[in-house]
C-alpha cells in the first residue's frame, strides 16, 4: 500500500503542477506544452498496444490522422463545436483500429510491423486521392483558424472573469483529457484486462491455455490504442488549426514509436519523458548547427545514444534511480 | 500488345531494384532477427562513397570493390558498436536504433554531398535493345542478373560453407551455438557486414537509372520491405521473387486500371497485406514454429 | 504645499525625461515588434531537414544576402536579422514555428517561408494578427489572387498556372495541332501547372491526349513516361522535380521517342539539364526562366551574377555556387531589402505593407528586363518570364519577355 499512496501523491502533485504551470510559462511555451500533452496521449495509447500487449505498431500516426480529419471535417463542414468532436474522433479511429486488428490477428512481429507501416505510408496518399477531395479537401487542407466552432481562437475565452487565450485553453483541454485518459489506462492495466494484455505479450499459447483469448485482447488493444490516437489527433488538429495530408506524415508514426520506446515500454512512468522527447528533440538538434543536414545527424545520434544508454527507456532509468528509495523492492509496472 | 510487354519489362526493371535491396533486408533479418529500417540509407551512403571515389579518379571496378570493402567494414562496425549492447533486449530498441540511423545517415549524406542530383555510371552498357517493339535496357537486365547471382551465391554460402552454417546456427539458436564453439557475436556482425555489402550493390545498381541524391533509396526501401515480406522474410529467393512480382504486378495494375493510377504505394501495400492474410509467413517463407 | 508641488511635478518630469530619451536616439522608436534602433528581426520557416531539404537552401541564400547588406551599413542604419525555423516541410510544424516567431521571437514580418500548403496553413493566423507574410516561396496563385481577404500576404515568383499558360500559348503559336502528353507531379504544384496549360489551350485543351501524375513516393517515373509514349503524342510536358525530371528525359530517349519537350522552370536548372543530357533526350527542350541560372556561362561577366558569386564566396564559402536555390533566395532577399528601405527609418508593419505594394525596381538576380513591380491592386511581384531552348548544353533565350500572369 505504500507504493500506491506514493504513486497517488505523485499523480496529484503532477496535476497541481500542470494546473499552475501556465502562470509561469510564456504563452508560446504553454502552447508547446499542449503538444507535449497531445504526444503524451498518443504514446500512452501506443504503449498499451506495443508495450503491454506486445503488438508492434508503426501506424499510430495514421490513427491520429483519422482522428484529426474527423475533428476537422466535423468542425469545418458540419458545424460541430470543437470539444464535442473529440469523442467522435476517438471513436472513429478506435473503430478503425479495432477493425484493423481483426485481420492483423494472423500477423506476427515484423509482418505486423509492415502491415501497420503500410497504413502509415498509405494514408497520406489516400487522403490526396482526388476522388475523395470533397470530403478531405485534398492538399489545400482544412482551415480551422478563427472559425466559430473553435471555443477560443482569435477572441480569448472568458472563464471565471479571466481571459483564457487560445494557447492556454488548448493546454488545459489537452492536459485535462490526458489526465483522464491516463487514469483510465491505469485502471484498465492494473485490472484483469491489463493482466490479460501482458499474458498475451509474454506468451500467446500460455495465455490461451489459461483461458485468455489472445484474439479478443489483441483486437481490443488495437482498438483502445487507436482510440487514444484519435483523440490525440483531434486535439492536434485543434491546436494546429489546420490539417492536410502533410500534417500526418510517416515520420510522425516513427517519432511516436521512438517516443514510446524512449519512455519505456510496459510502464506508464516514463511517458512524460517520451512526450517531451517527441516535442523538443528536433528543436534541440536544430540548435546545434544550422548547417544543412547536421541537425538530422544530431537527432539520429541522440536517438541511438539514448537507446544504448537507457535500453529500458525513461521508465527503466527511473526504476534504477528509485531503487534506493524502495529499499530493494521492485516497482511493478 | 508490344505495349503490354513494354510495361512488363519496366515492371521487371523496377522489380530488380526492389529485389536487390530486399535481399539485403532478408539477410539482416535472417542473420540477426532484426528489421533494419536503415538498410536503404546505408545503401545510399555507400553509393555516395563510391561516387566520391569515382570523382577522385578511381576506375569503376576499383571504386566498386573498394566500396564493398568499406560497406562490409561499416556494417560490422555498426553491429559491434551500436547493436551489440542491445542484443538480448527487446527487438524494438534495435528498431529504434535503425530509425536513428535512417535519419542520421540521410542528414549526413545531405551535409557531405548536398542535395543536387548526380549521375552515376553503370557497370553495364547503357545500350538499349529493341526487340519486337519492346525496349530492353542492358542495365536493367544486368541488375536482375546480379541479384539472381547474389541469391545463388548466398544459397551456396549458407548451405555449403562452415561460416554459413555458423551464421545460420547463431541466428536460430544463439545459446546452443555458443556451446558448440561458435563466436555468435561475430556471426551477427558478419551478417550485418554482408547485408551492408548487398545494400551497397543495390545502390550502385539503382543509381545509374534513378540518379543519385540523398533520397535515392527512400522510396525504394518501402517497396523492398514489401517485397521481402511478400516473399517471406527468411527466404532470399523469396525476396527476389517478391521483388520481381511486386514490380511487374504494380506496373500492370497502375497502368491498366485507371482508378488506381497514382495509388501505386497503397495498392502495393494492400496486396502485401492481403497475401499475408492467406500466407502469414510470405509466399516462400517457412511458418514460424516455436516451442512452447 | 512644497510636497504637493514636487509630487505634481513628477509626471511632468517623467514625460520630459522620456521625451529626452526618445529624441536622443536616431529617431522615434517604432512601436512594432521586431524593430529596434539597431536591427530589424524577420523570420521564416523552411525545410532544413527531411526530404525537401534541397528547397531549404533558399533560406541560406537569403541570409547570405542580408549579411552582405549588413556589412554595407544595413538598411537605414538597421541590420537585418533573419531567423529561420525548420519545419521539415510539415505544415503542422510550420504553424508551430510561425507562432514561435510571432509570439516568442517577436519578428517584425514573415519572409520567404517555403511551401504552398505550409503557407496556406499560416495565412489566416498571420493576417488576423496583422503580421506581414511576404515573398512566400511558392508559385501558388492564391497569394496574389486573395489579397482582398488576406491583405498581409504576398508571393514572389510567377505563378505555376502562368507558367502553364505560357507553354500553351507557345504551342498554339508554333504547332497548332500538336498532340500533347503531360507528366506531372501529383501535388498542388504539378496540378496547377497542368490546369494553367489547359486554361491556356482553351478550346484546344482536348489536344492533351494523355496526362499521367506520379507520386514522389515512387522511385521512378519510367512507367508513366512509357504510358504517355503509347499515346503517340508529339509534344511532351515534363512538370516534375529533381531526379524524376532527369529520369523522364532518359526514359524518353530509351524508348526512342522524339517529342517536343517542355520542362518546368524548377527542373530546368542547367546543372540538372547537363546530367539529363548525357543519357537523355534534352536537345531542343523548351522552358522559361526568370532568375539568372548560376550554372549558365552566359552570366560570367554580368554584374548581378558577380555580386551573387562574391556574396557566396564571402558568406557561404564551400557551398555549391551553381545551385540555383541560393540565387532564388537572394532574389527574394533583395526585394525584402528594397521594401524595408522604402518603408523608411520609421519602420512599422503598416509602412512595410505600403512599401511592398508599391515596388518597382530591377532585381540584380532576375533576367535582364524583368522588374519586380507591385501595386496595391496587383500583388504579383514578378510577372515576366523568358522562353528559352536547350541547345548544345546550354539554355538559349528566344523571343521577347512574356507576361506571366
Amino acid at each position: 500500500m505504500i507504493g500506491f499512496a506514493l504513486r497517488a501523491l505523485l499523480f496529484v502533485g503532477a496535476l497541481a503542477l500542470a494546473a499552475f504551470l501556465p502562470t509561469w510559462l510564456s504563452t508560446f511555451r504553454t502552447y508547446e506544452f499542449a503538444y507535449v500533452g497531445i504526444y503524451f496521449i498518443a504514446i500512452l495509447g501506443l504503449n498499451i498496444l506495443t508495450g503491454y500487449t506486445g503488438q508492434i505498431s508503426l501506424g499510430q500516426g495514421a490513427f491520429m490522422a483519422l482522428g484529426g480529419y474527423t475533428t476537422a471535417i466535423l468542425m469545418a463542414d458540419h458545424g460541430v463545436k470543437d470539444v464535442w468532436t473529440l469523442p467522435l474522433a476517438g471513436l472513429a479511429a478506435g473503430v478503425a483500429g479495432y477493425l484493423f486488428g481483426i485481420p492483423a490477428l494472423r500477423l506476427r512481429g515484423p509482418y505486423l510491423a509492415l502491415a501497420t507501416f503500410a497504413i502509415a505510408v498509405s494514408l497520406p496518399t489516400l487522403l490526396l486521392y482526388d476522388k475523395l477531395d470533397r470530403l478531405t479537401h485534398g492538399e489545400e487542407g482544412i482551415n480551422l483558424f478563427g472559425i466559430p466552432e473553435s471555443t477560443a481562437s482569435i477572441t480569448p475565452l472568458r472563464v471565471l472573469g479571466h481571459d483564457l487565450p487560445f494557447e492556454k485553453w488548448i493546454y488545459y483541454l489537452t492536459w485535462t483529457i490526458a489526465a483522464a485518459l491516463f487514469l483510465a489506462a491505469w485502471l484498465l492495466l492494473r485490472g484483469r484486462t491489463g493482466r490479460s494484455f501482458r499474458a498475451v505479450r509474454d506468451s500467446e499459447v500460455a495465455a490461451a491455455v489459461s483461458g485468455v483469448h489472445p484474439a479478443a485482447y489483441k483486437t481490443l488493444a488495437f482498438g483502445i490504442s487507436a482510440f487514444y490516437a484519435g483523440v490525440a489527433g483531434g486535439l492536434y488538429a485543434m491546436a494546429t488549426t489546420f490539417v492536410n495530408p502533410g500534417t500526418f506524415p510517416v515520420a510522425l508514426s516513427l517519432t511516436l514509436l521512438v517516443g514510446a520506446v524512449a519512455s519505456g515500454l510496459g510502464s506508464l512512468w516514463g511517458l512524460l519523458a517520451g512526450a517531451f522527447l517527441v516535442e523538443y528533440l528536433p528543436t534541440l538538434a536544430g540548435k546545434v548547427s544550422s548547417q544543412p543536414g547536421v541537425a538530422s545527424v544530431v537527432y539520429g545520434g541522440i536517438l541511438i545514444a539514448l537507446v544504448v544508454l537507457l535500453p529500458d527507456g525513461a521508465a527503466g532509468g527511473l526504476r534504477r534511480l528509485a531503487r534506493p528509495l524502495t529499499s530493494g523492492r521492485v516497482f511493478r509496472s | 500488345m508490344s505495349n503490354f510487354f513494354q510495361h512488363v519489362v519496366i515492371g521487371l526493371s523496377s522489380g530488380g531494384i526492389y529485389a536487390s535491396l530486399a535481399l539485403a533486408l532478408v539477410l539482416v533479418y535472417r542473420a540477426t532477427r532484426v528489421i533494419n529500417f536503415a538498410q536503404g540509407e546505408m545503401a545510399m551512403f555507400c553509393t555516395f562513397i563510391a561516387w566520391s571515389l569515382l570523382d577522385r579518379g578511381l576506375p569503376y571496378w576499383g571504386a566498386f570493390f573498394a566500396t564493398l570493402a568499406i560497406a562490409f567494414a561499416g556494417g560490422v562496425a555498426l553491429e559491434r558498436v551500436v547493436i551489440r549492447p542491445l542484443e538480448g533486449g527487446p527487438t524494438l530498441t534495435i528498431v529504434m536504433v535503425t530509425i536513428g540511423l535512417l535519419i542520421g545517415l540521410n542528414g549526413a549524406a545531405f551535409w557531405i554531398w548536398g542535395g543536387e542530383p548526380k549521375s552515376f555510371p553503370s557497370a553495364f552498357s547503357t545500350r538499349t535493345v529493341h526487340v519486337g517493339g519492346v525496349v530492353f535496357s542492358v542495365q536493367d537486365a544486368g541488375t536482375i542478373a546480379v541479384t539472381l547471382g547474389a541469391v545463388v551465391l548466398l544459397w551456396l554460402f549458407f548451405r555449403y560453407t562452415k561460416l554459413g552454417l555458423a551464421m545460420r546456427a547463431s541466428a536460430v539458436n544463439p545459446e546452443e551455438s555458443r556451446l558448440v564453439g561458435v563466436r555468435v557475436g561475430w556471426m551477427l556482425a558478419f551478417g550485418w557486414g554482408l547485408a551492408a555489402v548487398l545494400g551497397a550493390v543495390s545502390g550502385m545498381l539503382a543509381a545509374p537509372s534513378l540518379f543519385l541524391d540523398p533520397n535515392l533509396m527512400r522510396p525504394v526501401i518501402i517497396y523492398a520491405f514489401a517485397a521481402a515480406v511478400l516473399g517471406g522474410l527468411d527466404s532470399p529467393v523469396g525476396a527476389v521473387v517478391g521483388g520481381l512480382l511486386l514490380g511487374v504486378g504494380l506496373e500492370l495494375l497502375t497502368t491498366y486500371v485507371d482508378a488506381l493510377a497514382g495509388l501505386q504505394l497503397p495498392v502495393a501495400l494492400a496486396i502485401i497485406v492481403a497475401v499475408l492474410l492467406v500466407r502469414p509467413a510470405g509466399l516462400l517463407g517457412r511458418p514460424a514454429v516455436s516451442r512452447v | 504645499m512644497k510636497r504637493v508641488f514636487l509630487v505634481g511635478m513628477l509626471p511632468l518630469a517623467a514625460v520630459a525625461v522620456t521625451a529626452a530619451l526618445a529624441a536622443g536616439g536616431a529617431a522615434a522608436p517604432s512601436s512594432d515588434p521586431g524593430v529596434s534602433n539597431s536591427q530589424v528581426l524577420i523570420g521564416g520557416t523552411a525545410p532544413l531537414t527531411g526530404e525537401a531539404a534541397a528547397a531549404g537552401l533558399t533560406a541560406s541564400g537569403a541570409n547570405a544576402y542580408f549579411q552582405w547588406v549588413n556589412a554595407h551599413g544595413g538598411v537605414k542604419g538597421r541590420k537585418i536579422r533573419y531567423k529561420v525555423v525548420d519545419d521539415g516541410y510539415d505544415p503542422a510544424k510550420t504553424v508551430q514555428g510561425t507562432r514561435q516567431l510571432v509570439v516568442q521571437d517577436h519578428v517584425f514580418a514573415l519572409f520567404n517561408s517555403v511551401g504552398t500548403s505550409q503557407n496556406i496553413a499560416i495565412r489566416p493566423y498571420l493576417n488576423q494578427v496583422k503580421v506581414p507574410q511576404l515573398f512566400v516561396a511558392s508559385g501558388w496563385s492564391g497569394w496574389g489572387r486573395d489579397y482582398r481577404k488576406y491583405p498581409f500576404t504576398m508571393g514572389f515568383i510567377p505563378t505555376y498556372s502562368a507558367e502553364g499558360k505560357i507553354y500553351a500559348r507557345h504551342i498554339l503559336a508554333t504547332r497548332k495541332n500538336a498532340k500533347i502528353a503531360v507528366l506531372y507531379q501529383n501535388d498542388e504544384y504539378g496540378r496547377e501547372v497542368l490546369s494553367g496549360l489547359r486554361a491556356g489551350l482553351g478550346k484546344r485543351s482536348r489536344q492533351i491526349v494523355a496526362a499521367r501524375g506520379y507520386d514522389p513516393s515512387e522511385p521512378s517515373v519510367q512507367s508513366e513516361v512509357a504510358s504517355l509514349r503509347s499515346s503517340n503524342a508529339n509534344t511532351l510536358m515534363i512538370f516534375a522535380f529533381g531526379t524524376r525530371a532527369i529520369q523522364a528525359f532518359v526514359t524518353v530517349k530509351k524508348l526512342g521517342w522524339k517529342p517536343q519537350i517542355y520542362v518546368n522552370a524548377v527542373s530546368a536548372a542547367t546543372t540538372t539539364m547537363r546530367i539529363a543530357s548525357s543519357t537523355g533526350q534534352t536537345e531542343g527542350a523548351i522552358s522559361i526562366g526568370f532568375f539568372k541560372d548560376p550554372a549558365d556561362p552566359r552570366w560570367a561577366k554580368d554584374k548581378g551574377y558577380r555580386l551573387y558569386r562574391s556574396i557566396m564566396k564571402r558568406f557561404l564559402p564551400g557551398k555549391t555556387v551553381s545551385n540555383g536555390y541560393y540565387m532564388a533566395g537572394m532574389a527574394a532577399a533583395c526585394a525584402m531589402t528594397q521594401a524595408l528601405r522604402s518603408a523608411g527609418r520609421n519602420l512599422t508593419r503598416g509602412g512595410l505593407m505600403r512599401a511592398v505594394t508599391r515596388l518597382n525596381f530591377k532585381d540584380p538576380f532576375t533576367l535582364p528586363g524583368i522588374r519586380v513591380k507591385t501595386t496595391p491592386t496587383d500583388r504579383f511581384p514578378i510577372q515576366q518570364a523568358q522562353l528559352e531552348r536547350w541547345h548544345k548544353g546550354r539554355w538559349h533565350p528566344f523571343g521577347r519577355l512574356l507576361a506571366a500572369r
